[in-house]
């Protein structure tokens, strides 16, 4: 028996992250309701910590430790660095909240925390056992955190149907998993390429490959698997919903990555074909239904789906170049998803849920500040130059031109407009309709303050593109 | 001798009834997680067939992770189903129609 | 037909069977049952193929934890029974079709032509002294130590998840306090008081 002792080292935020998840778990059991804060402000320490070593790992190298199943590259580095951030601020958003509503429990900050450790695990996972098990820990996590708002209704309904459908979709993914074992004979991302690269026949790995990629397109919730994201972004609570709509689609986009590219590289031309269908498919549906929608959550949701279609035409595209505009996508989605569910927050207040459309009508003359503000985020989501939204389709139907398929990007811009229209309804309602009710809007500070820094991060990031344009080129090693 | 195929179709049929299960028992909760059961049961049989095929542990030791995630799984999906029920006093999914659109 | 043949088409024939049963019988209780004898067929298939650690693994963990907990479950909550059967008859078609196409897909593609025998021959049989215990247990604490410390997150997980959200304190349940039980004297409790003795009349 052969064994080398593993590289702590590496996996010190994974490491940080756990141990701090369970000291909250125990502290949390010896505070009063009124010193619950101190729960809250150790669990954004922990995110902070976990950024600053995540920083200091930073490197160009790529290093395997665990016996090969863990891997830390740069991609690995920027999307856990986008995970802190992106929940960093889902909990800023969402402290008063969760106050209002009776949720701000120790439990819900300890399963936030665990699913951010399964979306390290995801992000670093270098065998198809890692990444299940990363899969696994986010989604459990997620399940029990919709149905945390125990006297809802609704959102027990939502945590339901998420699970079953979820467990459903893990069931299809280990299918496909175990087919690909068989054929390659490794769980170990490096063996199977080399396997799938030496293979001379490639029926099964295809077989295997369908299911593999119902499963990710579950988790994507990519069209036509997408049922659960409307029902679960509605049903569950703003908070919740903030969370599991922003960051886990960057654990999501890293498992597409590890298991296509890293995996089943040599397999290209097939799984192109499926991502095609797919991003065709989640651009159409996504676009067309959102139109139809009157609640804010839903309508958000499908704009999602949509946004995933543009994110798999990314990676469909099979060049670094892609990948890189696929990672870029994926990050401004989570910041412009941030500030579309952020805006719900914002405008909801206790006993109030500002989730229907009429909500926000005659915005402007209530607050002109916050109309702009949203303005922006929703002509960024548009992807109306010079806001970041226009410069991320921007690089997806660049990579999709350069890989010759000037079609598919003529697809995808027709349903952006139609898209668009949508994004300028809201923006009609704000400013051309009248309120239906007279009373000024008196958000609270700290959430008027980070959603007015999240909407002007979507203009600025957009004038000064290419920083982080940069880092994901560099990420995939551009 | 048995073939190795012989053990991939049990978990093909396996595999299929699930599926079908979980169609026909849209509207029962409990009987839809023991599909889920089901499912995971069939990918097993599959892993532990390849690994003892191929000679190697590495299907056994990842079924070994399935059936751990699976029982954690049964039982939050069983927490799921009790808040459900003290809510609705059913777990008929036909009930479960607040969300639509 | 070889003694292991016979084994393997009674254990997987009866395996098919219940779960066929598991889906269509009207009690759920019944098919908690059914789903335990998938189970221990199972668990039989996976000694055929020399997987004793599993097998015995799965009769421990699902049959002895997993479905206790699905019947406590099923026994606690109050299921009416009749509704839970609507809409049987009108799904059972699309059901069907939708297995039969699924078996007959997944059955081309893992038949005899790709995983018959002369494909992959059967491996020689392990030695006496082989302990699939220890060859686990060697690889689950080195190879696999980075899944194996997962996993025991996600357990914790569930427990914190269960916890969260079942656990209900009503106002006005009555707890016992261990504490002050255990550390009660004789003289909290007894008192002993002295009466005036009274006499006759």
């Amino acid at each position: 028996m052969n064994f080398e002792i593993p590289n702590f080292m590496l996996a010190m935020p994974e490491i940080f992250v756990l141990g701090m998840a369970c000291f909250i778990l125990i502290l949390d059991l010896f505070l009063s309701e009124r010193s619950r804060v101190v729960t809250y402000l150790l669990t954004q320490a922990t995110l902070v910590g976990a950024f600053l070593l995540s920083l200091g790992l930073y490197s160009s190298a790529r290093e395997l430790t665990f016996s090969d199943s863990f891997v830390l590259d740069p991609m690995a580095s920027v999307l856990k660095l986008a995970v802190y951030a992106a929940v960093f601020m889902v909990l800023l958003y969402s402290r008063r909240y969760l106050r209002e509503r009776g949720m701000f429990r120790g439990e819900f900050f300890v399963l936030g925390l665990f699913g951010v450790l399964g979306m390290m695990v995801m992000i670093s996972a270098h065998s198809l056992l890692t990444i299940y098990m990363g899969l696994e820990l986010l989604s459990l996590s997620m399940y029990a955190m919709v149905a945390m708002q125990r006297d809802s209704r609704v959102a027990a309904e939502a945590a339901m149907k998420y699970f079953i459908l979820g467990a459903m979709a893990s069931a299809m993914l280990l299918y496909g998993m175990s087919m690909i074992y068989g054929v390659t004979g490794s769980l170990e991302l490096g063996e199977v390429s080399a396997a799938v690269a030496g293979q001379g026949s490639q029926l099964i790995l295809i077989f295997g490959l369908v299911f593999l990629m119902v499963g990710v397109a579950f988790k994507l919730g990519a069209v036509p698997f997408h049922m659960w994201v409307p029902d679960v972004y509605h049903g569950a609570s703003t908070a919740v919903t903030l969370y599991i709509s922003t960051a886990p689609k960057l654990a999501a986009f890293a498992m597409l990555m590890r298991l296509l590219v890293d995996g089943l590289g040599a397999l290209q031309p097939q799984w192109h074909d499926i991502l095609l269908l797919l991003a065709i498919l989640s651009l159409g549906i996504g676009n067309v239904v959102a139109i139809a929608q009157t609640n804010i959550k839903r309508m958000l949701a499908y704009s999602g789906i949509s946004h995933v279609g543009f994110l798999l035409l990314g990676v469909l595209s099979g060049s670094p170049e892609g990948y890189a505009a696929g990672m870029f996508y994926a990050i401004v989605y989570v910041l412009m998803g941030l500030g579309g569910f952020g805006m719900v927050i914002l405008m909801s207040r206790a006993g109030f849920e500002a989730d229907q459309l009429e909500d926000y009508k005659g915005l402007n003359e209530r607050s002109p500040w916050f109309a702009l503000m949203m303005m922006f985020l929703m002509f960024s989501m548009a992807g109306v130059p010079p806001f970041i939204g226009f410069w991320a389709k921007l690089s997806v139907l660049q990579a999709v031109v350069d890989a010759n398929m000037v079609w598919l990007a003529a697809v995808a811009v027709l349903f952006s407009v139609i898209g668009a229209f949508y994004y300028l309804r809201l923006i009609k309602l704000m400013y051309f309709d009248g309120p239906l009710e007279l009373s000024p809007f008196r958000p609270s500070p700290d959430v008027a303050l980070l959603f007015s820094v999240n909407a002007l991060a979507v203009l600025l990031i957009g004038l000064f593109p290419s920083s982080l344009m940069a880092i994901c080129r560099q990420a995939m090693g551009l | 001798m048995i073939a190795l195929s012989d053990y991939l179709t049990v978990a093909a049929l396996l595999f299929g009834l699930s599926m079908a299960g979980i169609f026909i028992n849209r509207k029962n909760v409990i009987i839809l997680l023991m599909c889920i059961e089901l499912m995971l049961l069939a990918v097993n049989i599959n892993f532990v067939a390849f690994s003892h095929y191929l000679g190697d542990s590495a299907g056994q030791v990842f079924v070994f992770f399935i059936l751990t995630v699976a029982a954690a799984e049964a039982a939050i999906g069983l927490a799921i189903l009790v808040v459900l029920f003290r809510n609705r006093r059913s777990i008929n999914v036909d009930d479960l129609d607040t969300l639509k659109g | 037909m070889s003694f292991e043949q016979i084994l393997f088409y009674l254990f997987s024939g009866v395996l098919v069977l219940s779960a066929g049963a598991v889906i269509t019988v009207r009690n759920p209780v019944h098919a908690a049952m059914f789903l335990v004898l998938c189970f221990v067929t199972t668990s039989a298939l996976w000694l055929l193929l020399e997987a004793e650690f599993l097998a015995i693994t799965l009769v421990l963990v699902y049959v002895g934890a997993v479905m206790v907990l699905f019947l406590f479950v099923v026994m606690m909550l109050d299921i009416n029974l009749a509704r839970m059967r609507e809409g049987f008859a009108r799904y059972l078609p699309i059901g069907g079709i939708v297995a039969a196409t699924a078996v007959g897909i997944m059955g081309l593609a893992v038949g005899r032509i790709n995983f018959g025998l002369d494909v992959w021959p059967a491996p020689p049989a392990r030695a006496a002294d082989y302990s699939n215990t220890r060859e686990l247990g060697e690889q689950l604490y080195t190879t696999y130590v980075y899944p194996f410390e997962i996993a025991s997150v996600v357990l914790l997980v569930a427990i914190v998840a269960a916890i969260a959200l079942t656990l209900r304190t009503r106002p006005g349940t009555r707890y016992q306090k261990i504490e002050e039980q255990v550390v009660v004297k004789k003289s909290d409790r007894l008192r002993v008081v002295q009466l005036e003795s009274e006499g006759r009349k």
